[in-house]
């Protein structure tokens, strides 16, 4: 039982009444976890949560999400957020749109054989609704979008990092059940992130570059440089323009992603882009602020160090996931465009290697009823699936297999092989990796 | 911050610690012991981390991080103890608490040691932490 005597953490008499049991015993140990959770951040007091929560708890298993058992304890408390709540995607439990050999989809059916039972409790604790699964949330087909200054307690790093930095929301970085239980309470900490000084930057990244790199190259350079800071960033405006149009918002999302992945970023803002930046521009710079140039020779570098983590690193490549996060409706677009014009090029009409791409619920249905471009995708050997891909390697049977992908934050998790878009495109039409790659 | 007295071996990392990349290829049942699956940190990878006390700055990466804790403490994996050299981040927090609260089992967590403690580690040296937070190199 936490000792109210001696916190440092400021508390309302409604929350020390919560931690005394006030509302049960569950509620109570609730409390105390976000409480202990405040203490240990040296926060002042909690806040008012203001919004939709989002949250990285989708699958039953154990190791990525609270215990049926805690569960349980929660919802037969009568438990549930103050608001609403979206989830990362489903687990792989699609087949159909996967091509899994039988021991990967025996294994996953074994691993998720209590996920409608999980799905059931996550409704009744909050979750919006029964597609609310994607780790892209704030795509207007889904509609989790905070607005600006609104303070949420979000989870999945590349979501909270995004809300931060290009929605001007404010959240810290929760951690897995931590989100479910502040959103509970529907208080958070009031630390870092949720502060106009915890927002400012400590480092001035300038991007020197001859074209605008690899979103996901430079947010995985950016976030292994500044590891936890607030970067503030220039060099990409005269690439990417003022305005957060559908390709910049794309950009920014797969750039905080890997920022998120490769080290612990939270919050970065781009000159004359993100919203805090334009109101206040480099007057969000700290004093003594640290300052890197990031060019092609770096990225270049980055790329190229990067093991090929294949059982056998000539394989010819099996298999190719897209979209770690889901894609948007834009970029969804770019792939079907590409894909068709590629092989169209070369007098082909199937890609030569197997090819899923990973999109939200929302996003399928509506990609579903343009059925020009759906058939298109559908010919050229594409799959189309709401789950999340990295999961599959979960099983621990997907280790080591020849796996292409889009998406640098898969590459940091699994032995998925990254490349670039254009790069990955000539791949799956032609089938081969250049021996120098 | 989780106060607890215990001794053990001592494993560096002066990099980020991201805890789900390095217990990714140990949450499955049957597991006897956590090997880091974090390719990106060579200072850990491949090496066993259950029952160390692993001394860090701070973890980064995924917010899955939080489940994986209980998991690892669930499993009869979990390292002894996490000592931090910075205040610990959020991540590690809400992950270590809820290990603790809902867990059943604690995991010595001891943040802001300095950047001097972590210069003074190396990976096989014995400690011993004491309840009040003090750590002696035996």
């Amino acid at each position: 039982m936490i000792d109210l005597e001696n916190l440092n953490i400021n508390l309302t008499q409604e929350e020390r009444a919560t931690l005394e049991g006030s509302q049960g015993p569950t509620m109570q140990k609730v409390m105390e976890t976000v409480v202990l959770y405040g203490e240990a951040l040296r926060a002042e007091k909690l806040v008012d949560i203001e919004g939709d929560g989002h949250f990285v708890i989708p699958w039953c298993t154990p190791g990525v999400a609270p215990s049926l058992e805690m569960l349980d304890e929660l919802a037969e408390a009568g438990l549930k957020t103050k608001y609403p709540f979206t989830l990362d995607p489903h687990a792989p439990i699609d087949f159909n749109n996967l091509g899994l050999s039988k021991d990967v989809e025996e294994k996953i059916e074994e691993m998720y054989q209590d996920q409608n039972r999980y799905d059931e409790r996550m409704l009744q604790l909050g979750l919006r609704d029964w597609e609310a699964y994607t780790c892209n949330p704030y795509q207007p087909e889904v509609g989790n979008i905070p607005r600006i200054g609104t303070i949420v307690a979000w989870s999945e790093s590349s979501c909270a990092v995004f809300a931060n930095s290009v929605l001007g929301a404010r959240t810290d970085r929760n951690g897995a059940i931590m989100d479910l239980l502040v959103n509970i309470v529907g208080k958070t900490p009031l630390v870092d992130l949720l502060t106009d000084e915890g927002r400012r930057a400590s480092w001035l990244i300038e991007v020197k570059t001859e074209l605008l790199p690899n979103p996901q190259l430079l947010g995985a350079a950016i976030g292994a440089r500044v590891v936890a800071d607030v970067p503030y960033i220039v060099g990409l405006g005269h690439f990417l323009g003022a305005e957060l149009n559908p390709e910049t918002l794309d950009y920014l999302q797969e750039m905080g992603a890997a920022c998120a992945t490769y080290g612990a970023v939270g919050l970065f803002h781009v000159e004359n882009i993100t919203p805090e930046a334009v109101e206040q521009g480099r007057d969000l710079l700290l004093p003594g602020h640290s300052s890197q140039i990031i060019d092609d020779k770096a990225l270049q570098e980055l790329f190229d160090n990067y093991p090929v983590l294949w059982s056998e690193s000539e394989a010819e490549p099996e298999k190719c996931f897209i979209g770690c996060p889901h894609l948007s409706m834009n970029q969804l677009t770019w792939w079907v465009n590409k894909i068709d014009k590629a092989l169209q090029s070369r007098g082909k009409d199937r890609l030569a290697i197997e090819t899923v791409i990973f999109i939200s619920p929302q996003l399928l249905h509506k990609f579903e009823l343009d059925e020009k471009k759906y058939r298109r995708l559908i010919k050229a050997g594409v799959k189309l699936s709401a789950s999340c891909s990295e999961t599959i390697y979960e099983t621990g049977l997907y280790s080591g297999k020849p796996v292409l992908t889009n998406s640098n934050k898969l590459r940091a998790y699994t032995s998925a092989r990254f490349f670039p878009d254009e790069e990955l495109l000539e791949i799956l039409v032609t089938g081969e990796v250049k021996r120098d790659s | 911050m989780l106060p607890r007295q215990i001794k053990g071996e001592v494993l560096v990392t002066h990099k980020g610690f991201n805890a789900y990349a390095s217990f990714a290829a140990s949450l499955h049942d049957g597991v006897e012991e956590a090997r880091c699956s974090d390719s990106s940190n060579k200072e850990l990878y491949g090496k066993n981390l259950t029952d160390k006390i692993i001394c860090l700055s701070k973890t980064i990466g995924s917010t899955s991080a939080g489940a994986v804790w209980q998991r690892v403490v669930k499993l009869g994996i979990a390292p002894k103890a996490m000592l931090f050299s910075q205040q610990i981040d959020s991540l590690a927090a809400a992950g270590l608490i809820v290990a603790d609260l809902w867990g059943g089992k604690r995991i010595c967590t001891i943040d802001q040691l300095g950047k001097k403690f972590l210069e003074s580690m190396n990976n096989g040296i014995q400690v011993l932490i004491r309840e009040d937070g003090t750590v002696e190199i035996q």
